[in-house]
């Protein structure tokens, strides 16, 4: 009877009765190439420490959900591998395992700063950088001859192409916050007020980004209604000259397709680099973990320089580790390092739950603005008081 | 004397153990709790009174203030002052067993002070007390278990009991009940002890209770009833249990979330505040998307438009599929029924690639004959025309079916009476063919309305609520609210339970319909 409630209980909610309890569980939602790095890397740091890693793959849009309702049931994982931006979110709900005791300066250093900030929180430490992603621009070699470096050359490209051509200069997801991050910058905004705390959306530099987006649009540079899978199809069809993406999008590429990355344009109206946000992926600890040592013994070795190294070549992930960079498979790299020079001006995504309840109302401000023709600044204050009343009753 | 006297016994005896034990697990916890918090916190104590710790402590030290790292705001050493007066780091490559529980402990403390705490799934107590140069952090382990389960003082009374009322029965009449209350209320004295007088009054109430439905004979009908249909039970019970787990709970949990106001993982109570801040349109106007009844009324449209057209459209089918003439019919119903085997997310996608605005088929379609392009998501009635198209390719072939079915089984020599009778085809068709589909196109009608009412895939995929939101129906909106707007579980719970309450009506409504026809 008891082993038939166990498999009964198995089955309705996935427990399980602890299969070895000496292993490190750690769960990702990496797949293809990553997910090859991710295997090979742990079966190392096996062999090199003696400790079984158990990995588990679970889907992305289930992660973080799965992790709210396992950990504290003590039925999460030990480690998981996640981008930082929910990590204020964790904490609140008590989560993740802060690591300022195994973690000095030496630890720290490895990293490019601006990653292992990201990984902290209200003045802790949550997890060690595995990669960072942010946008740049790609182009296509067989249409451009150098991509621009200011964008007023977006407006006239003819003395860029190589020949007769009439696509679009560009494409991206115009409608789409995350794209649109590196021109707000770029134009000296900001989605936050001073200290951080609270959104300000509708600010002048706000309001200078989104008009400069209709612009694009309206001037037919960028294609209007794209979503992601549309850019990598223009892309690929020599329909679009240059395209905003990430990393990602190395492997949405045809083999055919001759490209090339490089960072983003300055904008011209400010003199200042378009910054893109910034996404940390990294490793952390859950608060449940069975066994912290061992399973920090495995943080630390998956991120280590020689791993990093090996994963950059593996999965061409833009890796965080300074040292990483030095190394003569990665330099020789042009992508990796346009990728890596492009980390050099981001700006981190804020960590505060309050980022994520940003994403709907903004992209209802750019839709508004690119789709509907509104005013940027009406469209940009509704979006603030969208924001607003989305944190109603919320002190 | 009747032989079944100790089946009553037996059951109040069981009700009176399941409470005592409760009783004696809750005590227990809390005497051990008490015991251990003091001993780690005395330890803690003597620690930052620079005594020797004493029994039973595994460690304890006086740790030092947290010292910044220069490059990193985030990152802080601590070091402990040895039994020998040396200071040494905690953590790193000399770290001992508990260094880590020490360091989180000094942590916790700099965050809100004092603290004792029991770990339960490691069998330790920390307390961490103010000291002079740091915190005193002790870990000590208990020496021993909480008590045992006093089972022999449980089962004496328990054996008293049944001799006390097996001698109620054995005098018989009235001395039978007050037997049988009295051998199963012995347990009230230890649960006394325990947790005092409401614990007790709770055991010596069952008893009572079992004994006047003893004397009323109700348990003995009961037994006759669950021998009878004990199988029937049996079977019953893996499902039922299912249902509570996998049907019961969500809704119950689901309810009473509709109360509570979520504040990243913090619930508080807020009564009926959720629900008044929906259905008052939380001061928005009657035009604004996220004002409740404006919603309402687009998932109204969407259904009444959705229904109309698949009923139009699978009846109409279904009577020309059913003409004689007709050759290759099979081929096109087969054809027919295709969009409804196909997964209904993947249709939503491919119809969202259709109404794509630069390279969208319909668009491609439109400028090949000269027309201009539409941006089909910008206004409110070309998107909600888009969701409609989406979900009446969708619908109509479940309408279309129930409509063959229902033809099939009419007779065919009706017609021909009809026929013969001089009646017209439209005569034919009013009354012979309506009044023989009702019955089966009713249910079909009502079942559709509510997949319509809720068909989030639809306007999630192909308009996403564009524009603006406006083309956002009930379920659409609840999503938002929970995973898209600032976590508001407790809103969409709400929005939840007033969906749940708007289609028990139609249901009722529409089961009144039926019946109604039906006579």
């Amino acid at each position: 009877m008891p082993r038939l409630l166990t498999l009964f209980l198995v089955l309705m909610f996935g427990c399980r009765a602890d299969a070895d309890p000496n292993s490190v569980l750690l769960w990702h939602a990496y797949s293809g190439a990553e997910q090859e790095a991710l295997r090979d890397s742990v079966a190392r740091i096996e062999q090199e420490h003696g400790i079984t890693v158990r990995l588990v793959s679970v889907p992305y849009e289930a992660f973080a959900d799965k992790l709210t309702a396992a950990i504290p049931n003590g039925n999460g994982p030990d480690l998981f591998v996640f981008a930082h931006d929910r990590i204020g979110h964790w904490t609140a709900n008590h989560l993740i395992e802060p690591l300022e005791y195994y973690v000095d300066d030496r630890i720290a250093a490895r990293y490019a700063f601006e990653a292992i900030s990201a990984m902290s929180y209200e003045g802790s430490l949550y997890g060690l950088p595995l990669a960072v992603k942010s946008v740049a621009l790609f182009y296509r070699t067989d249409i451009l001859t150098e991509p621009p470096t200011q964008t007023d050359q977006f407006f006239a490209m003819d003395a860029l192409y190589k020949g007769d051509w009439d696509g679009y200069p560009l494409v991206y997801e115009n409608t789409n916050l995350y794209p649109h991050a590196p021109w707000l910058h770029g134009f000296g905004g900001s989605l936050f007020d001073k200290d951080g705390t609270r959104t300000s959306l509708a600010t002048p530099e706000a309001v200078a980004a989104l008009s400069f987006a209709r612009k694009l649009d309206r001037d037919r540079v960028v294609p209007g209604g794209v979503d992601a899978r549309m850019v990598a199809t223009l892309f690929n069809e020599g329909k679009a000259a240059m395209a905003i993406s990430g990393p990602w999008f190395q492997n949405d590429i045809n083999p055919e397709v001759p490209w090339a990355v490089a960072t983003l344009p300055i904008v011209s109206e400010t003199g200042l680099a378009a910054k893109p946000f910034l996404g940390v992926e990294g490793i952390l600890m859950s608060s449940r973990a069975r066994n912290k040592d061992r399973a920090f013994a495995v943080l630390e070795a998956l991120t280590s320089d020689a791993e990093a190294v090996f994963r950059a070549g593996k999965a061409k992930q833009i890796v965080p580790n300074q040292a990483a960079y030095s190394d003569k498979t990665i330099s020789e790299n042009a992508a990796l390092m346009a990728f890596r020079k492009q980390l050099d001006s981001t700006v981190p995504m804020s960590a505060s739950p309050l980022m994520r309840s940003v994403w709907t109302p903004y992209q209802n401000a750019l839709l508004k603005v690119i789709d509907q023709g509104a005013d940027v600044a009406d469209a940009l204050r509704s979006a603030e008081s969208e924001m607003k009343s989305y944190s109603e009753g919320q002190p | 004397m009747r032989r079944d006297w100790w089946h009553a016994y037996v059951l109040a005896a069981l009700v009176s153990v399941i409470v005592a034990t409760g009783t004696f697990v809750g005590y227990r916890n809390a005497a051990f709790e008490h015991r251990e918090l003091a001993r780690a916190k005395h330890a803690a104590s003597s620690v930052a009174e620079g005594l020797l710790p004493m029994d039973n402590v595994v460690a304890a030290y006086l740790v030092s203030p947290a010292v910044q790292s220069r490059e990193y705001e985030f990152l802080r050493e601590r070091s402990v002052t040895e039994a020998d007066g040396s200071q040494r780091r905690l953590g790193g490559t000399g770290a001992r067993a508990f260094d880590k529980r020490i360091y989180d402990a000094a942590n916790t403390f700099d965050k809100s002070g004092a603290f004792v705490e029991l770990v339960i799934d490691s069998d330790y107590v920390i307390a961490a007390q103010p000291a002079k140069g740091g915190v005193a952090v002790a870990i000590t382990t208990p020496p021993k278990g909480p008590e045992r389960f006093p089972w022999l003082v449980v089962l004496g009374l328990l054996v008293m009991g049944s001799l006390v009322c097996a001698a109620g029965t054995l005098v018989g009449g009235g001395a039978r009940p007050l037997g049988l209350a009295l051998g199963a209320s012995g347990l009230a004295v230890p649960t006394f002890i325990w947790s005092g007088l409401a614990m007790a009054l709770v055991v010596i109430g069952c008893s009572m209770l079992i004994a006047w439905a003893d004397l009323r004979g109700s348990l003995r009908r009961a037994g006759r009833e669950f021998r009878k249909g004990g199988i029937a039970y049996a079977f019953l019970t893996p499902t039922a249990a299912a249902m509570l787990v996998l049907v019961g709970i969500p809704f119950v949990v689901g309810l009473g979330l509709g109360f509570y106001n979520n504040n990243h993982g913090e619930w508080t109570f807020v009564g009926l505040d959720n629900f008044i801040q929906i259905l008052s349109g939380d001061g928005r106007s009657l035009s604004d998307p996220l004002n409740f009844w404006f919603t309402l009324g687009v998932t109204v449209a969407w259904t009444a438009v959705n229904v109309v057209l698949h009923v139009s459209i699978g009846v109409g089918l279904a009577l020309v599929l059913r003409q004689r003439w007709l050759k290759g019919r099979h081929g096109f119903r087969m054809l027919l029924i295709l969009p409804w085997a196909i997964p209904n997310y993947i249709t939503a996608l491919i119809w969202k690639g259709m109404f794509q605005f630069e390279y969208g088929a319909i668009n491609s379609v439109l400028s090949t004959v000269g027309l201009d392009k539409v941006n089909w998501f910008s206004e409110w009635s070309t998107s909600f025309a888009s969701n409609v198209a989406t979900n009446t390719w969708l619908g109509f072939p479940f309408m279309m079916v129930v409509a063959l079915g229902a033809l099939e089984n009419i007779p065919g020599d009706m017609y021909e009476a009809a026929e013969v009778d001089g009646a017209s085809p439209w005569q034919r068709f009013h009354h012979i063919t309506i009044p023989h589909l009702m019955p089966a196109m009713l249910p079909a009608l009502a079942l559709g309305a509510i997949w319509t009412f809720n068909m989030f895939n639809v306007i999630y995929l192909v308009s996403d609520g564009r524009p603006g939101g406006g083309t956002d129906i009930l379920v659409t909106e609840a999503y938002r609210w929970a995973f898209e707007r600032g976590e508001r579980y407790g809103l969409a719970a709400a929005y939840a339970t007033i969906i749940f309450l708007i289609l028990i009506l139609w249901t009722v409504i529409g089961s009144r319909l039926a019946k109604k026809d039906e006579e």
